[in-house]
């Protein structure tokens, strides 16, 4: 399969009469967008806004993030989910970079929602503060899960992923900036200097533990829960064949744009016939009973086995029990004999004291570590926010809470917050981004 | 000027040899031995030096620390250093235990050196910063100049670094630290995987910790007559949550009666922990918290007596620091009524 | 929380799903549930087959706390 990146960098963005993209401006037109989003009735109040690097906003609860795509062919950009199902990873995909669509709560967020910072001491802690973002704030009439913790947040993301091939559609007849080719032989047609190197894979474990449907990772538009674990090509990834799911604790989070550029692949990808033979993409899951953990163990380590994998990566989206799942993995690989480097991240608690992982293994002994769930963050308010910041104390949010006796509640009366890594969006970036790692003190 | 005290043993501080290591404690005045060189470098003034018998201060461990923290009472302090003690076991448990005690009645930073083959190192390494020294005294400069670089960070308020950086042991804390050269995961993650590949060496980024094991407490003797409690992480709390439980990272527990209930009902029962679906255990809460199987195998004459409440908590976060001293403050309880032994049920 | 009761000298048996975690942290007897969200009654299935799960998880589990060990053990359902 060949897969062609044709890129446009976007400079800044503004609203105007109407969507277009010339020399790096992208230019939308804000009425006929959040239209086209309203068509979806559920959608009770939207509201459209850029958030530059740089800008003092803040944002919470952030459920979503999509790097705006399309397909000149007239494929979806998310078949089987958001149009038809058709074969992901192969032909021409226009991408509009250095930009990504936010989908926000206009009030309700929930555990698997988080916050970003555009300036200041927090706007490093996620990637999208360094990204021109167009920020989709909205409310729903989804009422039966206001008040819950966990949502799947349907209407709203929907809305988010259906926005980022609207707005994409400005270039659809456009010549690209540049172009990306990824490609890779069929596994076992490779060239002999190929077939020398040793061959890796690459497992992915994406958040799939609701055991009711609506809230995991999809692929082609499928309930990951559903699955045991099977051979993707990674361009399928990259191609919008992985929908973010709406779960798993927010710093932890692969968002859709994480997937789409899924630096861990592309990193493969650069590697492949120089030191490595990329095989290609073992996708596993996250379970949440241990036989299922082990069951998707077995089949991970055997498909290894049988493609005759020299070397795996495991990455794993989430902290606490699907640690059981990253260990898991990783034993099952080494003792097939395939030699595996994981990568995570870790949860120490406030006090940096407890075990990283709840589960190890000596068998373990190459891992990168992406950053810290329980990191406390104090941040100063921001001149503007959009959403409802007060969901970070109120609605459950994996970084926030409503009171503590020591720290008080997560967010004061003056805008300033005090919070964990663990509410910051995407926060950990195991996908690959990640600039961040763990020392001991 | 901000003030220091050092702390040395009988040989540094040139009292004599091992024939002298049943020194009891002293503080002279102004600097003696490798005070000298601290004071090369630090931004504090040493204002006196304690010096002490190995063996005194092993033997007489108590007398010789209350000793001290009398000498130092009146001492105007705001640092305390002691060392280095290169491969001298017996000093550096002297230098571990002096400077534990300063630390707990002053409150001021200790700092220490020892090499990493000195027992000292395993014993103290948690309780203050232990920098990795030589192991033999000829790299008294050396391990003088590091010493006095974190003194320095200490004394003047600046971040102290992580222990490769600094060059202290380990206390076991780890955090997420940005790297100087920005190197994304990815490469790391390349980097490693083409090292491991090719037999090289490579450094992982979380070493995997030793596990901590705890004595297995002796079975019941007759299950007939013994009193059960039952705790959880799980997350079961009464549907309004009166100890505002945290749904993660908890710090509350609660307690809550079951004397005359059957089991737990969906709806005035429910699990507030975040992480998993809910659904199930707010319907009936006995998934979680088997009471209506307790109560039934009570009547059946299985076990003795049930303790007349549960005890909850939320697992997912909390650290092992918060749900050690919540065990510790439900202990009593469970001492109090002479309950035997405790299921746990964790999610 | 389960190390610091038995350090209390209570002995105390851990029923969860990840066995590998109770092993690491080093619980002593363990029994498995049969899910995380669930541990004793999968609402799948009918009421009576979730309550024979749960009456007999639990009397193992009771009955564990009476059995001699000399390492950690994992108890069979």
């Amino acid at each position: 399969m060949r897969l062609e990146l044709g890129n446009f960098h976007v400079r800044d963005i503004a609203f105007g009469d109407t969507l277009a993209f010339q020399d790096g401006l992208l230019t939308i037109n804000k009425e006929a967008a959040l239209a086209y989003i309203r068509e979806d009735d559920r959608i009770t109040e939207a509201g459209l806004y850029i958030a530059r690097p740089g800008d003092n906003i803040r944002m919470c609860p952030v459920k979503e993030a999509i790097e705006p795509r399309v397909r000149p062919d007239g494929r979806s950009i998310f078949p089987g989910y958001e149009g038809e199902l058709a074969q992901a990873g192969d032909g021409v995909t226009y991408a509009l970079k250095d930009c990504s669509v936010l989908v926000v709560g206009r009030h309700w967020g929930g555990f698997q929602d988080g916050l970003i910072d555009m300036n200041g001491e927090g706007q490093k802690y996620t990637l999208f503060g360094e990204l021109n973002n167009i920020v989709l704030v909205a409310d729903t009439n989804e009422v039966f899960e206001q008040r819950e913790q966990q949502k799947k947040n349907d209407a709203l993301r929907r809305a988010g992923h259906k926005l980022a091939e609207y707005i994409a559609g400005c270039v659809k007849d456009l010549e690209p900036e540049e172009t990306e080719v990824f490609e890779l032989e069929p596994m076992i047609k490779r060239t002999s200097d190929v077939e020398k190197l040793p061959s890796v894979v690459y497992v992915m474990q994406p958040q799939s533990q609701m055991e009711e449907m609506g809230y995991n990772t999809l692929v082609y538009g499928w309930d990951m829960n559903h699955m045991v674990p099977t051979i993707m090509h990674p361009n399928e990834v990259l191609d919008g064949a992985i929908i973010s799911g709406s779960f798993m604790p927010v710093s932890s989070k692969w968002s859709t744009y994480d997937y789409q550029n899924c630096p861990n692949i592309k990193a493969l990808y650069a590697e492949h016939g120089k030191t490595i033979n990329f095989l290609g993409v073992i996708m596993s899951n996250l379970n949440v009973a241990l036989e299922q953990k082990e069951r998707a163990a077995l089949f991970v380590a055997q498909m290894a086995k049988t493609l005759g994998a020299d070397g795996a990566v495991v990455a794993e989206e989430g902290y606490g029990n699907p640690d059981a799942d990253f260990i898991g993995c990783y034993v099952a690989l080494e003792d097939a004999g395939v030699k595996t480097v994981g990568v995570t991240n870790e949860c120490t608690g406030r006090d940096g004291q407890s075990q990283p992982l709840v589960t190890l293994d000596e068998k373990c002994d190459a891992i990168v570590s992406c950053g810290n769930v329980s990191e406390l963050i104090t941040l100063p308010p921001m001149d503007t926010v959009l959403g409802e910041l007060d969901a970070l104390a109120r609605d459950g949010l994996s970084g926030g809470w409503a009171d503590d006796e020591i720290l008080g509640p997560s967010v004061k009366a003056d805008g300033s917050i005090i919070m964990e890594n663990n509410a910051m969006f995407c926060g950990d970036e195991v996908c690959g981004w990640s600039v961040k790692t763990m020392k001991e003190f | 000027m901000k003030k220091a005290i050092l702390y040395v043993n009988q040989f540094f501080g040139q009292i004599g040899g091992e024939d002298k290591a049943d020194f009891a404690p002293e503080i002279r005045d102004g600097q003696v031995g490798p005070a000298i060189e601290f004071a090369k470098g630090l931004d504090a003034e040493i204002t006196h030096t304690i010096i002490c018998g190995d063996n005194y201060i092993g033997s007489n461990t108590d007398e010789a620390v209350a000793a001290i923290l009398d000498m130092l009472k009146d001492k105007e302090m705001d640092l305390f250093i002691a060392g280095p003690a290169f491969q001298a076991g017996r000093y550096g448990v002297a230098c571990g235990t002096i400077c534990k005690a300063v630390k707990e009645s002053r409150d001021i930073p200790v700092v220490t050196s020892m090499n990493n083959e000195n027992p000292g190192v395993e014993m103290f390494k948690k309780d203050m910063y232990i920098l990795k020294g030589g192991n033999i005294a000829s790299r008294m400069r050396k391990d003088v100049k590091v010493m006095t670089a974190l003194c320095n960070k200490l004394l003047n308020g600046e971040e102290v670094g992580c222990a490769d950086d600094e060059g202290y042991f380990g206390r076991g804390i780890r955090r997420q630290v940005w790297l100087k050269e920005p190197v994304p995961a990815s490469q790391r993650m390349v980097d490693m995987l083409v090292k491991k590949l090719n037999g090289e060496p490579f450094e992982t980024e979380l070493p995997i910790p030793e596990l901590d094991r705890v004595e297995i407490a002796p079975a019941v003797k007759d299950l007939k007559k013994a009193r059960i409690a039952l705790v959880t992480t799980g997350g079961i709390v009464p549907v309004d949550n009166p100890d505002r439980i945290q749904s993660a990272s908890a710090t509350r527990w609660g307690r809550y009666n079951i004397e005359t209930a059957d089991g737990l009902k969906g709806g005035e029962y429910k699990t507030i922990h975040a992480g998993f679906d809910p659904g199930a255990a707010d319907a009936d809460p006995n998934v979680i918290t088997p009471v209506d199987a307790l109560k039934v195998l009570l009547k059946e004459g299985v076990y003795g007596s049930l303790h007349p409440y549960f005890y909850s908590t939320v697992g997912t976060g909390t650290t092992q620091a918060e749900a050690q001293r919540m065990a510790n403050e439900m202990v009593p309880y469970l001492q109090e009524d002479n309950v035997d032994a405790v299921i746990m049920v964790s999610t | 929380m389960v190390k610091e009761i038995e350090k209390a000298g209570f002995p105390i048996v851990q029923m969860c799903n990840l066995i590998p975690v109770a092993k690491t942290v080093g619980s002593n007897r363990i029994v498995p549930t049969i899910s995380i969200p669930y541990p004793l009654g999968d609402p799948g299935t009918p009421k009576e087959e979730q309550w024979k799960v749960r009456y007999h998880r639990t009397k193992v589990a009771l009955e564990s706390l009476a059995i001699d060990i000399t390492e950690q053990t994992v108890f069979k359902v």
